[in-house]
């Protein structure tokens, strides 16, 4: 029974696949067994998209020349407003979990395992991810049809999957920056708020950038808030093989960014702890 | 025999700020070190099981998590398994398995299956021989009824039968236990006691253990290290330490009527009031059972409790024995 078993440097990156993979599995059944929870986000994704649909209904028909409702596209803003809120209430709470484990020393029992903590939770929060993106997504499928609201043309919903799901990525690699603070601040609350904020403005969580001045709305386009909702909500009211291929190349470049800046943090965290015994 | 774990003069120094006074008194923190572990040094031989006892701050947890490889040491050495353990976290991860008492390493919300499952795939086992050992642990432990209930229902008892169960489940040659039975009921207690003994033993596992409960130390461990202020003060086996310092019992006395007076040898009374006697009983002179039959054939007694001595004043006694020995 006590057989020392070390994996061989060939097999490696398949076992650290599998040990991923196994995660991303987790992740998705501790949310599906929390189901009660994921049918109350469904039922307060549903409210969201009436009230915020008819407010942008309301403002657009107006359409005032020279202001800012004469800018919007007509009838378009509530199925934006839909993919945006799609993939926020996608999100784990992945800051509040990592948070949690370094302030509490719940990290200790996963340091001792010879797989990489972060990439668990992040494989995990992942898993999670993915299972309230397809509720949330037959939701707004289902309150769509219900609406007799005129849909997006077919090819839109190819393009907001694929942005959809990385844009959850980003998502999840900015909440972990926050809770990764952890290490230096203890309370993330701050972080988290600050990343919250630039969600709303720079990554046009209610109303799509192209609103903004030039300048400013060149900067919101390239920043990783927009790879996260801006640039997979845009293609339900200006669908775009272009759009779509900027959206995934500003979703590739942050990914790479934001996952550098995270492995860099957790090092010098862990490094920490190592050194002295917690936070 | 061969030694699993070697470590010599291992030292680790804490530091931390400590506040200035006055309103602005968080601008010229004052830097406090502290000597958690001061020049630990012992060998643990293969199939060993070994409790590593001390008061509360006396450097116990932190030389656990130094052998571990979770916190690096200010100075020393050590060698576990042939590995350096902050050095070689990950690959020693593989070879020891780890139960805190006052930590899950399973997830919650889940049944104790799914936490299994995945610490297969993050220990890369076998399904084959993970599936052998999880059998052999559920009939072992009676975890049959347990396996597919979500953790976080589980009792404290069944839980760190599941706890256990996952940090064996890897196959573990070494064993690091720490506070195992804590919170637990006496039933809970003596299982997971009898478990960790004879799996060792069946095993030629290493075992080494905290714990403040004294019969933890008794029933599992065959040799104790008493460490107190960060060093080793007394380090042999167990029924040499048993015969020297925990044959005393505390034996609480509740009345209703008159003091009750024992004029028995070996009974000294450690405090008393109106209502209550507590007294000391060395059971190399007298047994409790006397003590007991004395004290009802008095009168009025309404209840008795009988402890051992507190493990600070084990630890005490241990420690001033050493102290008046070197």
């Amino acid at each position: 029974m006590t057989s020392t078993h070390l994996p061989s440097r060939p097999n490696e990156a398949s076992r650290a696949a599998s040990a991923l993979l196994s995660a991303f599995r987790l992740g998705a059944g501790q949310t599906l067994a929390g189901w009660p929870v994921l049918v109350g986000r469904c039922i307060f994704y549903v409210i969201l998209l009436i009230v915020l649909s008819a407010l942008w209904d309301k403002v657009v028909a107006e359409r005032l020349p020279g202001t800012l409702a004469g800018e919007l596209p007509a009838g378009g803003l509530a199925l934006y407003i839909g993919v945006t809120e799609w993939i926020t209430l996608a999100l784990p709470a992945v800051h509040l979990k990592l948070e949690d484990d370094i302030r509490s020393g719940g990290l200790e029992p996963h340091l001792l395992r010879p797989k990489s903590y972060l990439a668990q939770t992040f494989s995990q929060s992942l898993g999670a991810a993915m299972v309230r993106l397809g509720a949330l997504g037959v939701t707004a499928l289902v309150l769509l049809a219900v609406s007799g609201r005129e849909p997006p043309p077919w090819e839109a919903f190819a393009y907001i999957v694929p942005l959809g799901v990385l844009g959850v990525v980003v998502g999840i690699l900015l909440y972990a920056l926050a809770g990764l603070m952890a290490f230096w601040a203890r309370r993330t609350l701050p972080f988290q708020l600050v990343i919250q904020k630039l969600m709303f403005l720079l990554g046009g969580l209610y109303a799509p950038v192209t609103l903004y001045p030039p300048l400013l709305e060149a900067v919101a386009k390239a920043s990783p808030f927009a790879a996260h909702l801006y640039w997979p909500s845009i293609q339900a009211i200006v669908t775009s093989r272009e759009g779509f291929l900027t959206g995934l190349a500003w979703q590739g470049f942050w990914i790479v960014v934001l996952s550098y800046a995270c492995l860099s943090l957790w090092r010098a965290g862990l490094a920490k702890v190592l050194r002295e015994g917690g936070v | 025999m061969s030694a699993v774990i070697t470590i010599a003069n291992l030292r680790k120094q804490y530091s931390y700020a400590k506040r200035g006074r006055g309103l602005f008194g968080g601008f010229s923190p004052q830097h406090v070190s502290i000597e958690a572990v001061d020049g630990v040094s012992f060998q643990v031989e293969r199939g060993e099981r070994v409790a590593v006892i001390g008061p509360n701050g006396a450097g116990k947890s932190t030389t656990l998590k130094m052998l571990s490889g979770i916190l690096e040491p200010t100075s020393g050495e050590a060698s576990v398994l042939g590995l350096t353990p902050w050095r070689d976290r990950k690959a020693l991860a593989y070879r020891i398995g780890v139960v805190f008492g006052q930590r899950s390493q399973l997830w919650g919300e889940l049944p104790a299956r799914d936490s299994f499952n995945q610490l297969r795939h993050i220990y890369d086992q076998d399904k084959a021989v993970f599936e052998k050992r999880l059998g052999e642990m559920v009939k072992r432990f009676a975890l049959a009824e347990l396996l597919d209930q979500p953790v976080h229902r589980m009792s404290l008892g069944q839980r760190m039968r599941c706890e256990i169960t996952a940090s064996l489940l890897h196959g573990p040659g070494l064993l690091f236990l720490d506070e195992p039975t804590i919170g637990l009921d006496v039933t809970a207690k003596a299982a997971i006691r009898d478990f960790i003994r004879d799996h060792a033993r069946d095993h030629g596992q290493t075992v080494l253990l905290t714990s403040h409960d004294t019969r933890d130390i008794e029933l599992v461990c065959d040799r104790v290290i008493v460490v107190n202020a960060g060093r080793v003060v007394v380090d042999q086996p167990t029924d040499q330490l048993r015969r020297r310092f925990l044959g005393r019992k505390i034996v609480t006395l509740l009345f209703n009527g008159a003091q009750i007076v024992l004029d028995l040898p070996g009974v000294t009374r450690r405090a008393s009031d109106a209502h209550a006697v507590v007294l000391d009983v060395d059971t190399r002179l007298v047994r409790v059972e006397q003590v007991i039959t004395a004290a009802l054939a008095h009168g009025g007694v309404e209840d008795i409790t009988i402890e051992d001595p507190p493990m600070e004043e084990v630890i005490h006694d241990i420690y001033a024995s050493a102290v008046t020995t070197q």
